[in-house]
């Protein structure tokens, strides 16, 4: 194949890519596309080719093809129901209209969603519990230590020789955790809150504690609440979910007693 | 035989609590959980359900992932479908504003709803704030669709695409919609009308 005629054959596949995915994206109408011509253009390329970069973009164009060819359906299917009418037609009538005339439109069309909301007898009593539990805020200021007057550095080893941080970074020990609780909701999808926090000292359940709910806030896993149960699961996110996409946040505060640790060893045991 | 009526009696009392009561931040409860909680005839159990409720002018609504209410389903289309409770007859259009809606608001919304449906479900921001704009002030259509993405009528993806969110597809009769918009609905939109002027 002579190098000119290549080239231009190369382009046109370019530009019928181009022109498929503009109509993926755009949403435009997929019959604008002309599938049989554009077989034909292929079947007739394709001898040609010899390169496998030509074969590749040969491969990519029969593929946007066959999306635009499943756009045709979709168009056809929307088509043909009730809820297809022309959009300007639409337009116009809506441009028309008085508000009063919208909203009583809009009273005959909406059937708002009923629902309730309130507190399991059980929840207040643990509200209460956690209430009389907590010690008030001036004895907790009480109990931090005074700031001293010097100030001085301290290196990383020392700060771990204190126990005051770990020698794996904060990012890995959720990593290693999220992989954790992947691994133990692999075959059902879920695990019990406390079965997941569960240790076999009361001080590093409160430690998994702690870290599931960085799990939850930075996005590597979601919480689910069954209220009437008052069953928690924790649902591990497939990969991270961004803050950005979630929807508003909510904090659940979660009393992680020692009383419930012992019962669950009890089970356990 | 009264054994088995106590037990779907008694089915039906939890159905009602579980799609009454809010379990998770969205409203509704999807299929799979009521099959985990009623058990295999779960469908049988909501119908039965929806008929009670129907006394009261409630029923329950399946909002499927996707497609129309009317098709048939399968077994996993319906486990992935979400249940609510809604009204079943419509409120009259003084209720809509005594509840907390301004008149202004809810013609964004039908504008809006109306526009994108006509748009194949589908309908750039831009081209929706450009129609919303010849009657409102744009301060004002950019706070509307910002609250109305906000409370699930409307979602928005990456491109700025506005397309019809969860609380659309359960709460809003498309189809009816446009019918009325279309004027095939005539007689029903004035007697809604007369309802706003009294």
């Amino acid at each position: 194949m002579s190098q000119a005629r290549g080239e231009t054959e190369r382009d046109r596949l370019l530009r019928i890519i181009g022109l498929c995915m503009a109509v993926e994206s755009r949403g435009l109408n997929p019959f604008e596309v002309e599938v049989q011509q554009i077989l034909g253009t292929l079947r007739e390329y394709l001898p040609r080719w010899i390169a496998l970069d030509d074969i590749i973009l040969d491969a990519q164009t029969l593929n946007q093809i066959a999306t635009v060819v499943s756009l045709q359906g979709e168009w056809l299917k929307r088509r043909s129901t009730s809820l297809f009418v022309d959009p300007l037609l639409v337009e116009l009538k809506l441009k028309m209209m008085s508000s009063p005339r919208l909203t009583a439109m809009f009273a005959l069309v909406w059937r708002p969603i009923v629902e309730m909301e309130g507190l399991s007898g059980r929840r207040v009593q643990e509200a209460v519990d956690y209430w009389n539990n907590l010690v008030s805020l001036e004895e907790r200021r009480l109990k931090l230590p005074n700031a001293t007057d010097s100030l001085g550095t301290v290196t990383k080893e020392e700060l771990i020789k204190r126990k005051l941080l770990s020698e794996k970074t904060f990012a890995e020990v959720l990593n290693i955790l999220w992989l954790e609780l992947k691994e133990r909701t692999a075959s059902e999808g879920r695990i019990h809150y406390w079965n997941f926090i569960y240790a076999d000292t009361y001080e590093e359940t409160v430690n998994r504690a702690y870290l599931v709910s960085f799990l939850i806030t930075y996005g590597y896993a979601t919480m689910q609440i069954n209220p009437l149960e008052e069953e928690i699961y924790l649902i591990p996110n497939k990969d991270l979910v961004e803050p950005s996409s979630r929807r508003q946040a909510i904090s659940i505060p979660i009393a992680v007693d020692r009383e419930t640790w012992r019962k669950m060893g009890d089970e356990k045991h | 035989m009264t054994e088995d009526i106590a037990a779907i009696d008694r089915k039906i009392r939890r159905a009602a609590k579980i799609l009454f009561y809010k379990r998770h931040r969205q409203p509704g409860v999807k299929g799979w959980e009521l099959k985990k909680a009623l058990g295999r005839d779960y469908q049988r159990v909501v119908e039965l359900l929806s008929q009670r409720l129907a006394s009261l002018d409630l029923q329950v609504r399946t909002v499927y992932e996707t497609g129309d209410s009317n098709q048939e389903r399968s077994e996993e289309e319906h486990e992935r479908a979400r249940f609510y409770i809604t009204l079943k007859e419509p409120l009259s259009t003084s209720d809509v504003v005594l509840s907390g809606w301004r008149i202004d608001d809810v013609a964004t919304l039908v504008v809006t709803v109306a526009h994108i449906i006509s748009r194949e479900g589908k309908a750039p921001r831009r081209e929706v704030e450009a129609l919303l704009r010849e009657k409102f002030p744009s301060w004002k259509t950019e706070f509307n669709l910002n609250r109305f993405i906000r409370t699930g009528y409307l979602g928005e993806d990456e491109n700025d695409v506005l397309y019809l969110d969860w609380r659309s597809r359960a709460e809003i009769d498309e189809k009816l919609l446009l019918r009325l918009i279309l004027g095939e609905e005539t007689k029903m939109l004035e007697a809604g009308l007369q309802n706003v002027k009294r």
